[in-house]
């Protein structure tokens, strides 16, 4: 039924359907429209989202209100320290049957949804946060030897709390890169809290209207991200994209082959001490791709790579001591290695 | 009616991108060959010119510089524009990257061109010809690229303005020259107004210099005293080669100026020597050896005169040394004679060799060849070796022949001639008879000798 869907679906649709999920969403939502748009766009691309932001910027707001303008189904888990792994993928219970019997049964976690909110991921042991892991990569879960499966669409939502370092778990890098974007949610400005706070403190709630029906929902949103699959990479472009991703990786790094063709930026030997993975790339592509249809064209450019190398890449870059020493952000890393490929123009 | 397939009209749809695309890429690769032709003009054209221009305007030495630099700024300003054009040819790929940057298509045609060949296309790719045929206003060819012509005629423009400028002055500075060097082929410069340096083996200048034999030790003894080191710098390898780059710059501007068969003219130099006591008295304290021995050879032969009574003095080649009458010392007879010599020069040759025996050595500011008339180095023995053996020496000389003025026709000023008559207790010199010893006398003349 989605190939049906994906093959009568128009590049006019998607930008369509899309708007109307970022519309419902900003009833609720004050501000925050390009961590909207990424939010989206990770969502459409088949990925996950890792969001930052301090407390109160509506992190667990935007999750729940994208489950409801969406119509899929919604769940979320407070991550603190005694969190299990089980208390996420689910465990075998005794249960009695009907005829008096007990057996083991596979109750399922809070990993089978379509959207999953792990609020403050950071704050559980590295042991329950890998329990995401195959989850976020397989769309699959394993308890006990028994595999089973997630419906798609499946989409993960982390939220990092940058503040109250202490009694957190850094996420590993290996689950870092399984985000495909970080989401930074700033503060809002002056006029978006007047905003907030007039919808929020009111007698009247803002309704979320679903744009899906509940039963067609999955269906529908994963004919739009086959639809974002078959937007067209010129070769070129995947050059592109491939030259970003190495420029991040510094120059001295024993992991780096074949250096002579890649572009060395003094900033990335410098504060890098680990450039981006491949799953980099792929990000890069598949964000793009979606910034091409929301653009209105089946091919992407250079631009839609740009807008989204930042919450691609980021993330997967790990700085050193002297980039902390000096104040240097991965964002920055990342400006800097698009202007020096842009220059290069090999 | 025919009905054509979906994938059909995708393909016709394809070739007209592609088709608009080739227009794009003929426009660019058009102004290319054309940056790299006309800048290549230019900088010939303009090369050539201040050359040309420079053949007139400059020395032979600054040309010579100046021109080697302009080739070789020329030549690298050749290959770069050929690079440059090279550079700014375009394929498809890139005629088409530059349609999308500049028409701002983000990417359309350049995918479109990119995967053209390709047989299996996304499900978008009809979407994707559609939307690009959609916009092919924007990326047609006079819209891409304005320009037919390229911006490089204007450098040609300003080469062929240079070009221009240069011709006039070309007749400007042609034109003197052609009324100097017209008429005159001799000129007579006095020995003092000349400034000496050595020359090259085997140079010539076109310039035949004449003299008297004592004008021309004269200007030997000049070139010694002018030119202590001249043997040395004669052989210097560096003042050989400044001194061929000079003439070989010079040929190449007289060929450029077309002034070649007026400088190949031959000058003939009369050397006249203006002879004052103050250069006179320098040669006599000049240690020079073989200046002395002359002195002493001369002298030896005035005693034998005396003793004889006899004039006997070889004739001098008059042929080569029109001025062969020797210096008196400031007192300018030289060049009087000279005048009377060239008019009758077997009489008054004879003339001035009586007069040389009779006022003779008795003169005391006579210098070395005064009372003898002829060159010592051709009366006794062979020649001495010259100072300067096989190289010779070149003359430099600042002025130029003209004509006009009083002292036209090659002749230098030559001062009246002036006879101071004898005082009353003078007698003019008359030559003792000779006479026979007496008997008596010849034992004592014989004992004083045998002392």
């Amino acid at each position: 039924m989605s190939e049906v869907q994906a093959e009568t679906l128009t590049v006019a649709d998607f930008a369509r359907t899309f708007r109307r999920i970022q519309a419902e969403i900003h009833k609720m939502i004050i501000g925050h429209e390009q961590a909207v748009e990424e939010l989206l766009s990770a969502l459409f691309a088949g990925g996950h989202v890792l969001i930052e932001g301090v407390p109160g910027t509506g992190k667990t707001t935007l999750v729940k209100t994208l489950g409801l303008a969406l119509n899929l189904s919604f769940n979320r888990i407070q991550f603190t320290v005694d969190l299990m792994p089980a208390d996420i993928t689910g465990t075998r219970v005794i249960l009695s049957g009907e005829d008096g019997r007990r057996e083991f049964t596979f109750q399922p976690g809070p990993a089978f949804c379509h959207i999953l909110l792990g609020d403050e991921i950071n704050r559980a042991t590295p042991k329950t946060q890998s329990a995401l892991l195959e989850a976020m990569a397989e769309l699959q879960v394993t308890v006990s030897g028994t595999t089973y499966r997630l419906k798609p669409p499946y989409f993960v939502m982390a939220t990092l709390n940058p503040i109250e370092m202490e009694g957190t778990y850094p996420l590993p890098e290996a689950q870092l890169d399984r985000f495909l974007f970080k989401v930074r949610l700033n503060y809002p400005d002056e006029g978006e809290l007047t905003r907030i706070i007039s919808s929020t403190t009111g007698p009247d709630e803002a309704g979320i209207e679903p744009v899906f029906h509940a039963a067609e929902a999955p269906e529908r949103v994963e004919a739009l991200k086959k639809l974002v699959r078959q937007v067209i990479a010129a070769p070129a472009m995947e050059i592109y994209a491939a030259r970003l991703v190495r420029a991040t990786q510094p120059q001295n790094s024993r992991f780096v082959t074949d250096e002579a063709k890649a572009v060395h930026d003094e900033m990335v030997n410098r504060y890098v001490m680990f450039g981006s993975s491949p799953r980099g790339a792929q990000a890069l592509i598949l964000g793009a791709k979606v910034r091409a249809l929301l653009d209105g064209r089946a091919n992407i450019a250079r631009e839609d790579i740009d807008q989204v190398a930042v919450s691609a890449l980021a993330h997967r870059i790990m700085l050193n001591y002297a980039a902390l020493s000096d104040g240097i952000d991965a964002t920055h890393i990342v400006e800097r290695v698009i202007k020096s490929v842009r220059a290069a123009k090999v | 009616m025919s009905f054509l397939s979906q994938d059909q009209r995708v393909d016709e749809k394809l070739g007209q991108i592609l088709g608009q695309v080739g227009s794009v890429r003929l426009r660019l690769n058009s102004l290319a060959i054309q940056h790299a032709v006309l800048y290549t003009l230019a900088i010939v054209i303009a090369c050539g010119a201040s050359i040309f221009a420079g053949a007139y305007l400059v020395s032979p030495l600054i040309f010579l510089a100046g021109g080697a630099a302009l080739i070789v700024v020329g030549c690298a300003g050749v290959v770069s524009a050929v690079r440059a054009g090279w550079q700014m040819r375009a394929s498809a790929m890139r005629a088409a990257a530059i349609a999308d940057d500049r028409a701002e298509l983000k990417g359309r045609l350049s995918t479109v061109v990119a995967l053209a060949p390709g047989d299996n296309h996304s499900p978008l790719w009809s979407y994707l010809i559609e939307d690009t045929l959609g916009r092919r206003d924007e990326f047609a060819a006079a819209k891409i690229e304005r320009r037919r012509i390229s911006r490089a005629v204007y450098p040609l423009a300003g080469a062929l303005v240079l070009a221009a400028a240069a011709f006039p002055i070309s007749k400007i500075k042609h034109a003197p020259q052609v009324a100097l060097n017209e008429d005159q082929e001799d000129l007579t410069v006095d020995l003092d107004d000349l400034h000496l340096r050595p020359a090259d083996p085997g140079d010539d200048s076109g310039m035949q210099v004449t003299a008297d034999p004592a004008t021309m030790r004269r200007l030997q003894d000049k070139l010694a005293r002018e030119n202590p080191a001249g043997d040395e710098a004669a052989g210097n390898s560096l003042n050989q080669l400044v001194n061929r780059a000079r003439d070989m710059a010079g040929n190449l501007q007289s060929k450029l100026t077309g002034q070649q068969a007026n400088s190949n003219r031959r000058l003939n130099l009369r050397l006249a020597d203006a002879g004052d006591n103050r250069d006179q008295n320098e040669i006599r304290r000049a240690p020079d050896a073989q200046k002395n021995r002359h002195r002493e050879i001369a002298g030896q032969f005035k005693q034998d005169l005396e003793k004889s009574n006899e004039i006997d003095l070889p004739p001098e080649d008059d042929s080569r040394q029109p001025n062969s009458q020797p210096s008196t010392g400031g007192t300018g007879e030289a060049g009087v004679e000279s005048d009377a010599g060239q008019e009758n020069p077997a009489k008054d040759q004879s003339a001035t060799d009586r007069s040389i025996q009779q006022s003779g050595e008795n003169s005391s500011n006579g210098g070395e060849a005064h009372g003898i008339g002829a060159d010592p180095d051709s009366l006794f023995g062979a020649p001495a070796p010259s100072k300067l053996g096989n190289e010779g020496f070149e003359i430099s000389i600042e002025a130029r022949p003209v004509d006009h003025g009083a002292k036209g026709a090659g002749r230098a000023y030559v001062p009246p001639k002036v006879r101071t008559p004898l005082s009353v207790d003078q007698e003019p010199d008359e030559p003792v008879a000779r006479a026979a010893v007496p008997a008596d006398d010849r034992s004592t003349i014989k004992r004083v000798f045998e002392r």
